[in-house]
This record gives structure tokens, sequence and C-alpha cells, in this order.
């Protein structure tokens, strides 16, 4: 998915400016000169002069009538596509389910679906997925001691 | 003495050498496969590494980078697809001998010279680190703003080829760094009132975000392009090695040379260090006319160029706290977290500890010979895991390794924000190295910055009174000035 640089210029414009409107209301500390402001707004000012400089130069180089939008031919392939926004929507289906499900039937489920659509056959798939949950939550749960949420699984396996 | 006495005793232990060993087989599988990078493997690594002592840590990453420069020459002459971005640049060229039969040629001299190349760095390395240190001692937060602005100059002019959109990438970086507590007052800044953006953005998520995730993205978008096996069996490796040595000792010399020096630059690494020293081979061959049709001569340069500046990175990185590349940048979020402030005082607070990365960084250079004849020897089972099964593995890696970073989802919610992002820069060509070293060296500049302000009342020609600020500063400008003036002329001219 490539954007026109002016449209991306106009983009960076858009954040240099509100990156120093941000800083408008940072308070400024009683004989202290230079206050949390000040390295913001030196960001946010650069950010500005480089979109400005991006514009002009795509402006100069733009062929007249360049699309402002041009989606890679890839990008419309469904079965692409699909695995592009599949890796997105793993990660907000893990951050919505995990907390209620638990960190096994979520992992679990997650591989099973993102395997099941890059084509791996049923049997291969469904042992990796089992075999893959176990592992990582034998390492980071049980190894590594990180706080993996237990969910309503765990409630149900070992009784709260 | 007694440091490096300790260091030996830090290094040997049987714990310590398990990590070297486990990690090297990663380093070797990460670099082998296409698309996995050397940077991916050590952002993979840091939520393993984040409960380790410090030794084991940094001996973790140190093997497993290594390992993935070395291992992505093997993908590159089998199949033409460089396993890491450091094989690139001669990646053609093996996959050219490959199909004139010297595969076991190319192999042979790749493995051996990435060592050779390795230890070159290494040797500098510690020849270099503790005196600079020793100067840089005396820095003040001059000195270090200066720093700060050559590093990041320098990301830019060498790391990119569109240096406009790489300042653009890094004052995204160095905005995103503003979020959470300000070093020089304290303020809350662009928080919202989160809790979670108070404590700022942690690095390490970014990282698995931008390196990892995005990678991912586009690995699930070409899932089913395969490269094409020239031949799957290999030879006795090390024939004709000799004779290759002995006519071309002296490439292997300035490669690892070119390879030091670039690694050892703020902000550029082995990547560009490869590039660079296979272009500087084809200059000056008595033979250009062969490159590229599977000539040996520009492979050992750069083979021995891109091993060398994975060791000459950490120079900076240990003396003053600069990355050296994105892999170095990495190591400095792993260093804060450990309590081992990078900078001149590691080496007189904690010498044992540099010691220590200096023994392992020789030890892998050393355990590259026999692991990466094993890696060659494997590489056809090695490549053969498929795609399909290992984007979801490493992403669900990815997944629970930005939790445990912040024990909360916010880890992840970062991480698949800043992989989106790095995405679509990408996808933009903005380069994403920037960004990551702006977010890095974000407070380092800001607070230097702020106390130089503070201590010079304002006045900026006070930043150039002490002589080797002064010097810096000449050069940083120097540098922007230079960049601006190609990319005016190379504007006018296109």
């Amino acid at each position: 998915m490539r954007f026109d640089d002016r449209l991306a210029a106009l983009l960076f414009l858009a954040l240099g400016a509100t990156l120093i409107a941000a800083t408008l209301n940072f308070p400024a500390f009683p004989g202290q000169k230079y206050g949390p402001a000040l390295f913001p707004r030196i960001l946010g000012a650069g950010l500005i002069v480089c979109a400005l400089a991006l514009f002009v130069r795509a402006q100069r180089a733009a062929a007249s009538g360049a699309p402002l939008l041009r989606i890679d031919p890839a990008l419309k392939d469904p079965r692409r596509i699909g695995g592009l926004l599949l890796v997105v929507g793993a990660n907000v289906f893990y951050l919505l389910a995990a907390e209620r499900l638990g960190f096994i039937p979520t992992a679990f489920l997650l591989l099973l679906a993102l395997m099941a659509w890059f084509g791996v056959r049923p049997l291969t798939n469904l042992a990796v997925a089992l075999v893959m949950t176990a592992a990582v939550h034998w390492f980071f749960g049980t190894l590594m001691r990180v706080p993996l949420p237990r969910g309503l699984f765990m409630q149900i396996v070992a009784g709260g | 003495m007694t440091a490096i006495i300790q260091a030996f005793g830090l290094v040997l232990d049987p714990y310590v050498l398990g990590v070297i060993f486990a990690s090297a087989a990663f380093g070797l599988f990460v670099g082998a496969m296409p698309g996995l990078t050397a940077t991916m493997a050590t952002a993979l690594l840091v939520p393993v590494t984040f409960f380790m002592a410090p030794v084991p840590a940094l001996a973790a990453i140190v093997t497993a980078t290594a390992m993935a420069i070395f291992a992505g020459d093997i993908p590159a002459a089998m199949l033409r697809m460089p396993g890491t971005p450091a094989s690139a640049a001669y990646a053609d060229e093996s996959y050219e001998m490959a199909k004139k039969g010297q595969l076991e040629l190319n192999l042979g001299v790749n493995l051996v010279y990435s060592a050779l190349g390795g230890l070159f760095g290494v040797a500098v390395l510690i020849l270099a680190a503790p005196a600079l240190a020793e100067l840089a001692i005396n820095f003040s937060s001059f000195e270090y703003f200066w720093l700060a602005c050559l590093g990041l100059m320098c990301a830019i002019m060498i790391g990119s080829n569109d240096p406009l959109k790489g300042f653009i990438s890094l004052l995204l970086g160095l905005g995103v760094g503003c979020i959470g507590i300000d070093p020089a007052a304290g303020f809350p800044r662009f928080t919202f009132g989160n809790v979670d953006l108070m404590s700022g953005i942690n690095f390490i998520p970014t990282m698995i975000g931008v390196f990892a995730v995005s990678e991912l993205m586009r690995g699930a978008m070409a899932i089913d392009l395969h490269g094409l096996m020239v031949q799957d069996k290999v030879g006795a490796l090390f024939r004709g090695l000799g004779q290759v040595s002995r006519r071309y000792w002296k490439n292997f010399l300035r490669g690892s040379m070119i390879g030091t020096l670039i690694g050892a630059l703020p902000g550029a690494g082995a990547d560009i260090a490869a590039w660079v020293s296979y272009a500087v081979s084809k200059r000056f061959s008595k033979e250009p006319e062969k490159f590229g049709t599977g000539h040996i001569e520009g492979v050992l340069d750069a083979t021995s160029a891109n091993n060398a500046a994975v060791g000459a990175a950490w120079i900076p990185a240990l003396v003053f706290g600069i990355p050296g590349d994105s892999i170095t940048a990495i190591v400095i979020g792993v260093l804060y977290m450990k309590g081992m402030n990078p900078g001149p005082t590691v080496f007189l607070q904690n010498p044992q500890f540099i010691y220590a990365v200096f023994i392992v960084f020789i030890l892998a250079n050393l355990l590259m010979l026999p692991l990466g004849y094993a890696a060659i020897r494997g590489a056809r089972a090695l490549l053969a895991v498929p795609k399909n099964v290992l984007i979801p593995t490493i992403l669900m890696f990815c997944i629970v390794g930005s939790f445990a970073m912040t024990n909360s989802p916010y880890g992840i919610v970062l991480m698949l924000v800043f992989g989106v992002v790095g995405w679509l820069l990408e996808e933009n060509g903005v380069p994403v190295a920037p960004l990551i070293l702006g977010l890095v060296l974000g407070e380092l500049l800001e607070q230097s910055f702020m106390t130089s302000m503070i201590k010079s009342d304002g006045s900026f020609l006070t930043f150039f009174a002490r002589p080797i600020a002064g010097t810096l500063g000449v050069i940083t400008l120097g540098v922007v000035a230079a960049t601006a003036w190609g990319a005016w002329r190379r504007a006018r001219a296109g």
C-alpha cells in the first residue's frame, strides 16, 4: 500500500503540527528557562520542515495524474491480503480473548486458525498447534514465571 | 587482571555455556531462514534473556547474532535468497558460483572468513573500547549531545538511500521517545492520563513490532514464494580454500577493516558493511569483469566485512551508549534493564562483564566453525521447514514475549501498533532503523541537550567551547551539510 509522497508529506506535516500543539499547555517552571516543551517543539518544527521538503520534492517529480494511493497488486489477491489481515487480526483476537478464555485455548485456536489459512494439512496443524501451545506455556509460564492469563480454562481445569 | 579471571569464571559456567550453545543453534536457524533477520533474532531473544543474569543474557545475544550473520550466507548461495539482509550484497554472486558447481568453495569461504572477519572485529573491539572509554570518562553533556547527534546523522546518511525520509523516520522515533515522564523536569508528556503511557514507550515490544511483526506481515503476503535449490548435496567444503586464501588474503584484511569501521560508526551495521566492501572489492579488483558471474573475490571481502561489523558495532554501544546498529540498539536496552548503564563508567564499575562479552565474542566466532559446518551439512533439512508453520509460531512468540516485557496487554498493544506502523513506513520507502535509533537515543539526546542549554544559559556557541565537543559539533554539522547538499543535487538532477 503505497501512498503518494505528497500525501505522506501532508500526514507528517499534520503530525508535526499536532506535536507542537500538544506542548502548548505544558507548564513552565519558575526560574527555569527551558521546560519540557522545548525538545518536542524542536522535533515538531523539524518534522514540519522535512514534510514541506518532501512535498516540494514529490510535487516536482510527480507525473501529472499519478494516483494518490497505489495499491500493491499483491494486495488485491484475496489470499495474500487475507494472510496479512489475519496476522494483524490474530493479535487483536489474543488481546480480546486471552483474559477471558485463558492463554492455552486462545493460543491454541490462534495457531490452528493461522496455519489452516496458510494451508497446513489438518493433522500436522493440530499436532503443531498442540505442541507449540504446550511448549510456549511451559517455557514462559512455568520456567520464566510470566503471569500468562489463566482465564476460564484454568478455572475449569484447575478449579480456580 | 582479577577482572579478567573473574570474567573467565563467569563465562565458563556450565549454564552460560549451555546458553551459548542453545543461542548458537537459534542464531543459525533464524539466520538461515530467509525473511528472518539477525535483528529479529535479537528482538525475540530479549524476552527470554530478561530473566537471566547479565552475562548469560549478553552471551545469548552475542552468539546468536554472530551465527545469524554467517548463516544468512547459506540460503543466499543455495536459493539466491539471503537469509539476512547482511548477505544480500553477494547473494547473486554466491548463487552464480553454486550454479557453476562451486557451492562447496563458496560456503567454505563464507564459513571460514565469517569466523575470521568476526575475530578481526572483536580484536578491534577489545583494543579500542577500553582506550576510548578512558577518553570518554571526561565527556560532559556537550560531548554526549554532539555524539548522539553525530550517531543519528550517520545512521541517516549511510543507512538509507533516501536521507530525507530517514530524517523523518528519526524525528518520529524521537517524538515517540518523548512520551512519558520528561527527563529534565519530571512532567508527564503526551500520556493522556494513561498509566501505561506514563511509564513511556517500552522499547522491546516496539522493537518486536517493528522488526518482527512487520516482517511476519510481509511474510504472510508472500507465503508461497520459494527459491529454487540448485544442488542439495554438499561435498567437501574446504577443498580449494588454501589456494583462495593465498590469493586473496589482502581482500580479507581490507574487507575486515571496512566492516569494522562501518560497524563502529553509529547507525550502520553488517548489511551496509557488506554492500560497501563488495563495491570496494570490485572497484579495486584486477578482474572486475568477473564480478557477478560467480567470482569468489567479492564474496570473500563482503563475508569478512559483515561479521567484522557485528563485533565492531559494540564499540560505540559499550563506550558511549550509542548503538552501532539496530542489534546493539537492542543491546543497549538490555544493558539498561540489567542495571548496567552503558557508557565509560561500565568499564570501571563492571569490567568483568565487559571482559565476559569479549570472551563470549571470541568463543562464538571459534564455535562458528564446527557449528556452522554442521548447519551447512543440515542445510537441506533446515531450509525445508515450511514457512506456513513458522509464521504462526513466531507470531505466538512475539505476543508472549511482548506480554512478558510489561506483564500486561500493554506490551502486545505496543507491538501491534508499531508492527503496523513499521510495515506502512517500509511500504512507503521510509526506513525503520532511524525510528528505533531515535527511540533509543531520545532520552540521552534530550537530557544532554537540556543540561547543556541550562549550563550555557541558552548560548549555542558554548556547545562548541570544549575542544572535543567543538570537533564533534563541526563534524556533525559537516555531515548534515553534505547530506543536504547531496540530496538537493540529486533532487535537481532527478
